[in-house]
C-alpha cells in the first residue's frame, strides 16, 4: 500500500479525532478540567446511534443527529450531577473524579450493553484511482494506487462541516463570543453580565453533542463496543493538548497531526511493530509538552 | 486496650512509640519468621480456602510499597504522577530480563536475583530522573498527562518488541528464590507473605523517617505553596526531583519483587488498572499519612476479596461481578473526592481542603 493511501486513512482518523479533540478542548478551555471521562461520551453517542439506526430502524443522518442529542443530554446531566458541585476545587479534583466516573460509566455501559461489537449497516461505495505511478524509495512506495470509500467522504465531509458550523458559532453567535470570552478571563466576563453557568452548561451540551457525532463516525469507519471511546480517549487528549489547551484550532490541526502519524508509522514501522503507533503520537506530545508546552497555538502551561 | 498494654509490663515498656520504629522491629520479625520458614524443613500446611487470601495479601503488600511511593509525591510533595505503573513495569522487566533462564521469548541472561534487584530499583530510579528532569516543571495536570502517556508509550513498547520483551506473553522463567528454598507451595505462600510484607514494612519505616524529618517539612512546604517554599531558599526543583526518583525506586523495587514471587512478568500485570487502584487507595485513606494510604488499599484490595466470595452466593457471571466491582471502585473515588477530599483518616487542615 503507497503513501498516499496512508494520507487518507490518516485524514479520515485525524477527522473523527478533531471532532471530538474540539468537545474535548472546549471543556479545558472553559471548564478547566481535564476530562477523562470524555471517551466514555464517545461510545455513549456511539451505542444511541447504533441502536437509533439499528433497532428502530431509522435512516443514517437521522440516527446521528439522535445520538448527538443523547451525547449532549447525557454530557449536561453528568456535568450537573458530577462536575458543577465541585467546580471551585481546582484542575487536579475534577481530574480524578472524571477518572473515577469513566471508569464506572465503562463498566456501566458494559454491563448493559455487553461486550460483544455493533455495526452499523452501511453500503459501501469504492472509488478507486489507479492511475497514479508507484514511486519507491526503499521498501516504501511514495504513491500508489488510492482508494477512498464513501465511508471516508462522510467522516471527512461531516468534519468539514463541524469545523465550518463551530466557527460560525463562535465568531457570530452570542453564546459562542460568551463561550471564548470566559475562556479568556472568567472574572471578566461576569463582570460584563455574561451567565457563567449557563454558558458552562452550553459548553457541556455542545461537547457532548459532538461527542456523539465522533462517536458515529468511529462507529461507521470501525465498529462499535463498551471500549470504543476509551480506546480513542488518549489519541483525543494527545490532539488537543498538541493544539494547545483551551483551542479549538489547535485541536484541529493537532487532530491531523495525531491522525497522520498514526497512519503513516503504520506504514513506516516493520511489521509486526506496527502496535507502536499509537505509542508515536503519545511520543510526539510528550515532545511537545517539552519543548513547546503551550502547543500550536496555546497557553502556557509551565509553572516556573 | 492495645496490644501494647496486654503484654507483660516489661515487654510493653520497652516497645518503641515511634510508628517508624515499630513498623522497622515488625518488618524484622515478619522478614526473619519468613527466612526462618523458608530455610528449615519446617513446612506449615493451610487450608485450601485461605489461599485467595495469601494471593490478595501478597499484591496487597506489594501494592503497599507502590503507594507508600505515591504518597512520597503526591500526598507530601503535590506531584500528580499518573504513570507510576511504569517504574513498577520496569523494575520487574529489569529483573526478569537480567535474572531469567531459558525464557520462552524475550532476552533472559540469567544473572543472579540479588544483581537484578538492585538493578531494577537503579534503573526504574534512571528512569524516575529522566521522566522528572523533563516534566517536573509542567502544570499539575499536565503531569499528569505526560507521566500517563510515558506509561503508555512504555506498555506497548513491551508488548510489540516481542524479541527483546516477549511481547504478550512477557518474560517466563524468572527465578523464585523463596518457593526454591521452601519448597512446598503452602510455606512458600506464608515465607512471600511475610518476606514482602516485611519489606513494606521496611519501607513504611524509612518514609516515615524521610517525612517526620525536617526534610519532609520542606517537601509539604513545596505542596502547600511552591512560590513561598522557594522565596526562603530551598531549591524546590532539587526537593521535588529527589520525591520523585524515591517514589520511582520504591515502585522499582516493588516491581522486581513482584518479578521474584511471581516467576513472571508480562504486559497484563502492569496496566494502567495498577495505576488507578493505588491512586483510589490512596484518595480514599488520605493522603500524606502512611498508615491511611494503606489502610485506604486494604479497603480497595478488600473489595477483590470480597466479590470473589460474592461470585458464589450472587447469581451474576464472573465477568458482570467484575463490571460492578469496578462500578463501585470509580464511584467510590468519586465520593470521596466530593465528599471528603482529605480521605478517611486524613487531615483536611494538612491538606488544605475544604471538606
Amino acid at each position: 500500500m503507497g503513501l498516499a493511501q496512508n494520507i487518507v486513512f490518516g485524514l479520515v482518523t485525524g477527522s473523527y479525532i478533531a471532532i471530538a479533540a474540539i468537545g474535548f478542548t472546549l471543556i479545558y478551555g472553559i471548564v478547566n478540567m481535564i476530562n477523562f471521562a470524555y471517551g466514555e461520551y464517545v461510545t455513549v453517542g456511539a451505542l444511541v446511534g447504533v441502536l437509533a439506526a439499528g433497532a428502530l430502524p431509522l435512516p443514517l443522518p437521522v440516527a446521528a443527529l439522535v445520538a448527538m442529542v443523547g451525547g449532549g443530554i447525557a454530557s449536561l446531566v453528568l456535568a450537573r450531577a458530577f462536575f458543577t458541585p465541585i467546580n471551585h476545587t481546582g484542575p487536579v479534583p475534577m481530574l480524578l473524579t472524571s477518572i473515577g466516573l469513566g471508569l464506572a460509566l465503562r463498566n456501566a455501559i458494559r454491563l448493559t450493553a455487553g461486550q460483544g461489537s455493533r455495526y452499523f449497516d452501511t453500503e459501501t461505495t469504492t472509488f478507486r484511482f489507479d492511475g497514479l505511478p508507484d514511486l519507491s524509495v526503499g521498501s516504501v512506495d511514495l504513491l500508489g494506487g488510492v482508494f477512498v470509500t464513501s465511508e471516508h467522504l462522510i467522516v471527512i465531509g461531516s468534519a468539514v462541516a463541524v469545523f465550518v458550523i463551530l466557527h460560525a458559532l463562535l465568531t457570530r453567535t452570542d453564546v459562542g463570543i460568551a463561550m471564548r470570552a470566559m475562556g479568556d478571563d472568567e472574572d471578566l466576563a461576569r463582570v460584563r453580565g455574561i451567565d457563567t453557568q449557563m454558558i458552562r452548561d452550553s459548553v457541556w451540551v455542545l461537547a457532548g453533542v459532538l461527542a456523539g457525532l465522533a462517536g458515529v463516525l468511529i462507529g461507521i469507519q470501525t465498529s462499535v463496543s463498551s471500549t470504543t471511546g476509551f480506546s480513542h480517549i488518549l489519541q483525543i487528549l494527545s490532539a488537543a493538548i498538541l493544539g494547545g489547551a483551551g483551542s479549538p484550532y489547535g485541536a484541529i490541526a493537532g487532530s491531523y497531526v495525531i491522525g497522520l502519524v498514526v497512519a503513516l508509522s503504520v506504514a513506516f514501522l516493520p511489521t509486526g511493530m506496527t502496535g507502536l503507533s499509537t505509542a508515536m503520537a503519545f511520543l510526539i506530545l510528550i515532545v511537545v509538552l517539552l519543548v513547546k508546552p503551550s502547543g500550536i497555538a496555546g497557553q502556557e502551561v509551565r509553572e516556573a | 486496650m492495645s496490644l501494647a498494654d496486654r503484654l507483660p509490663a516489661g515487654i510493653g515498656d520497652r516497645l518503641p512509640e515511634d510508628d517508624g520504629d515499630r513498623a522497622l522491629l515488625l518488618g524484622g520479625f515478619a522478614v526473619a519468621l519468613a527466612l526462618v520458614l523458608a530455610a528449615t524443613p519446617v513446612a506449615v500446611a493451610l487450608p485450601g480456602e485461605l489461599f485467595v487470601f495469601f494471593e490478595v495479601g501478597t499484591m496487597f503488600v506489594i501494592y503497599g510499597i507502590l503507594v507508600l511511593g505515591l504518597d512520597l509525591q503526591y500526598g507530601h510533595t503535590g506531584l500528580v504522577n499518573f504513570g507510576h505503573v511504569v517504574f513498577f513495569a520496569v523494575g520487574g522487566y529489569t529483573v526478569a530480563m537480567l535474572s531469567a533462564q531459558n525464557p520462552f521469548v524475550g532476552i533472559g541472561l540469567g544473572y543472579p536475583w540479588l544483581v537484578a534487584l538492585v538493578a531494577g530499583v537503579l534503573v526504574a530510579a534512571l528512569l524516575g530522573a529522566i521522566v522528572g528532569a523533563t516534566s517536573l516543571r509542567l502544570r499539575d495536570d499536565f503531569l499528569a498527562v505526560a507521566t500517563l502517556a510515558t506509561a503508555e508509550i512504555f506498555h506497548s513498547v513491551f508488548v510489540n518488541f516481542r524479541e527483546v520483551f516477549g511481547g504478550n506473553t512477557g518474560i517466563l522463567g524468572v527465578p523464585t528464590p523463596l518457593a526454591d528454598l521452601a519448597g512446598d507451595t503452602d510455606t512458600t505462600m506464608l515465607a512471600t507473605l511475610l518476606f514482602i510484607g516485611g519489606v513494606t514494612a521496611f519501607t513504611f519505616a524509612v518514609v516515615t523517617r524521610l517525612t517526620d524529618s525536617p526534610y519532609g517539612r520542606v517537601l509539604r512546604a513545596i505542596r502547600a505553596d511552591e512560590l513561598v517554599t522557594r522565596s526562603v531558599g530551598k531549591s524546590t526543583f532539587t526537593y521535588k526531583m529527589q520525591s520523585f526518583v524515591y517514589g520511582a525506586a520504591l515502585a522499582g523495587l516493588a516491581g522486581g519483587l513482584f518479578a521474584l514471587y511471581n516467576g513472571t512478568v508480562a504486559p497484563g500485570y502492569f496496566t494502567i488498572q495498577v495505576t488507578v487502584t493505588i491512586w483510589i487507595g490512596m484518595l480514599l485513606g488520605g493522603a500524606s499519612n502512611h498508615r491511611a494510604v494503606l489502610a485506604g488499599l486494604a479497603v480497595i484490595m478488600g473489595l477483590r476479596l470480597l466479590s470473589r466470595f460474592a461470585l458464589d452466593v450472587a447469581p451474576v457471571s464472573a465477568d458482570a461481578f467484575a463490571s460492578i466491582r469496578l462500578i463501585v471502585v470509580g464511584m467510590i473515588l468519586v465520593a470521596v473526592i466530593r465528599y471528603r477530599p482529605a480521605g478517611i483518616w486524613g487531615d483536611p487542615k494538612e491538606l488544605g481542603v475544604d471538606s
